[in-house]
């Protein structure tokens, strides 16, 4: 019937779950109660576990699968709609993860800064993506035929993807209020130390194996919503034939009958 | 509740929530998937049938 | 005619929650226009604080011409308004019914506006009631005055540009008006809000009774 199965549990795809879960327990865990406070920030660095993780993974790991997706797909020699679809998720996934960036980002701006929101540039070009992304997600609801919608998509992936530098950059370019890079600034001198940086670079491969987990399932439902169409497609047609085949066989049991009975 | 917890709640608790819908569209979609390869299977045996008679 | 109305905004409620279009598109370019006024503002906190208002206002009436131009796509496929014509329904209470479905997806839209100023502009109500009312009061002006201009631009092919031209010089007393109350309900001047109250009850009162007595005429001749 359809080449699509329906139901796809791959092994892989359970171990990435496992030890997502286990990993975010661990981050939690070192994040809430074994990490000291800071000497500086007290206990709100410890949003140092949460904020950078969501952030790294909205802005490079979903931009950067969206870029490389859509890419892949307009190139011909390597174009098929796996890379749409991995694209198209990418961008919905990365969009659930910058809202988060803004909204983890914002508890933390409000007692260290003392207002919810400010418009540097580094908080401004990520409100950005993210309105950028909803629009590429509207855009991909809009009914249309898969290869012009893939297309369409994917060259809206990549003006969304123009964004990723530019927040990247900001606090480079401008003088922001948002700190500059936590681990890894331009001196290349590491600012975080001793169980602090630990249980951050744990929390960063927490949220990886979130990512590509949800990923991975967003990509499966794609795959169905498609897979469902050219199903119902193939039904209807089919159910079409069959009502074109009954009206001929009716057709020409009267047809042969009435010359006959017309002709005096 | 602290700024802290909020942060931790709103990470964990939103990406929690994403997934669960993830899950439920999934589980939707596979159904309509196999609803909607029952007729196709019904047509083929009819068709089957009324070309043997 | 109350129950056609009851049916027209059924379907118009009902098509949206289906296509989602809305939810999708209106909303995010609301948002977008708070961001891209804050940008032409500058950052600034007080110049954006005394502007929230008119912020406000502003993104709710570009977003109201979305939702009115989405209004009447819904019925430009081939002969959907001859149909709606010829089903002899009440052109008052297809009015209604549209204008109901419009308003509901505007005051949702303002929901969300208003949480948006709050956030991004760091402004609070102090005023709630007069804000609220405000808006409410408003909804209703710009719901029947944007479905009768909607109707009166239907049908022709530059309605896309035509419509903005002429709809928003209409709704701008509500720019006005709401602007000011929100000014007052943001500073906690009651009375300096129930004057321009009082401009936004008669310029819903107008347009809903000249949307239902023009509508049908305007049908007919379109």
């Amino acid at each position: 019937m359809s080449a699509v199965p329906a139901t796809w549990r791959p092994r892989w795809l359970t171990v990435v779950g496992v030890l997502a879960v286990v990993t975010t327990a661990f981050t939690v865990w070192l994040g809430l109660w074994v990490t000291p406070p800071d000497v500086v920030q007290g206990n709100l660095a410890r949003l140092l576990y949460v904020h950078p993780a969501v952030a790294t993974v909205a802005l490079y790991w979903a931009g950067g699968v969206a870029c490389a997706g859509s890419l892949l797909y307009l190139w011909p020699r390597t174009r098929s709609f796996f890379w749409d679809r991995l694209a198209a998720s990418a961008v919905e996934v990365g969009a659930v993860f910058s809202a988060l960036t803004l909204v983890t980002g914002s508890l933390w701006g409000r007692p260290v800064w003392g207002v919810w929101w400010t418009w540097d540039a580094r908080l401004t070009s990520t409100a950005l993506l993210l309105l950028l992304e909803i629009g590429y997600l509207a855009l991909r609801r809009v009914p249309a035929d898969p290869h012009i919608r893939a297309r369409r998509c994917a060259v809206a992936a990549l003006l969304v993807a123009i964004d990723v530098p530019i927040v990247h950059f900001s606090v480079d370019w401008w003088n922001t209020l948002h700190q500059g890079g936590t681990i890894l600034d331009p001196g290349f001198e590491l600012h975080v130390h001793g169980s602090m940086l630990w249980t951050m670079l744990l929390s960063f491969v927490a949220f990886s194996l979130i990512f590509v987990w949800l990923l991975a399932v967003r990509y499966r439902i794609e795959v169905l919503e498609d897979a469902v169409g050219d199903q119902e497609l193939e039904v209807s047609l089919a159910e079409r034939w069959s009502e074109d085949t009954e009206l001929v066989g009716a057709g020409s049991g009267t047809g042969g009958s009435t010359p006959g009975g017309s002709a005096p | 509740m602290s700024y802290v917890d909020a942060g931790y709640a709103a990470a964990f608790g939103g990406l929690f929530l994403y997934a669960v819908t993830l899950v439920l569209r999934r589980r939707r979609w596979e159904r309509a998937l196999r609803m909607s390869e029952v007729p196709a299977v019904e047509a083929d045996d009819a068709a089957a049938h009324g070309e043997r008679s | 005619m109350w129950h056609d109305a009851v049916l027209v905004a059924g379907k118009d409620l009902r098509i949206e929650a289906r296509s989602r279009v809305a939810l999708w598109q209106v909303v995010p370019f609301a948002v977008l226009v708070l961001v891209l006024l804050a940008f032409a503002i500058g950052p600034d906190q007080t110049a954006l604080k005394h502007a929230a208002p008119g912020i406000f206002w502003v993104a709710l009436l570009f977003s109201t011409v979305l939702a009115i131009q989405r209004s009447v796509a819904v019925e430009s496929g081939e002969g959907t308004r001859d149909g709606l014509r010829l089903s002899g329904m009440d052109p008052a209470g297809v009015f209604l019914g549209k204008a109901a479905a419009v308003g509901l997806q505007l005051l949702a839209l303002q929901v969300v506006l208003w949480a948006g100023v709050t956030f991004l502009f760091d402004v609070r109500v102090q005023v709630v009631w007069l804000a609220a009312t405000a808006c409410l009061l408003a909804t209703v002006g710009l719901a029947c005055a944007g479905v009768l201009y909607g109707a009166l631009s239907a049908g022709l092919r530059v309605r896309d540009t035509l419509l903005p031209l002429l709809v928003l010089p209409v709704l701008a007393p509500v720019l006005l008006a709401g602007s000011k109350v929100w000014q007052a309900a943001l500073s906690g001047s009651v009375s300096g809000g129930t004057q321009w109250l009082k401009i936004l009850v008669p310029f819903a009162v107008i347009y809903l009774v000249v949307g239902v007595v023009l509508y049908g005429p305007l049908q007919e001749a379109a």
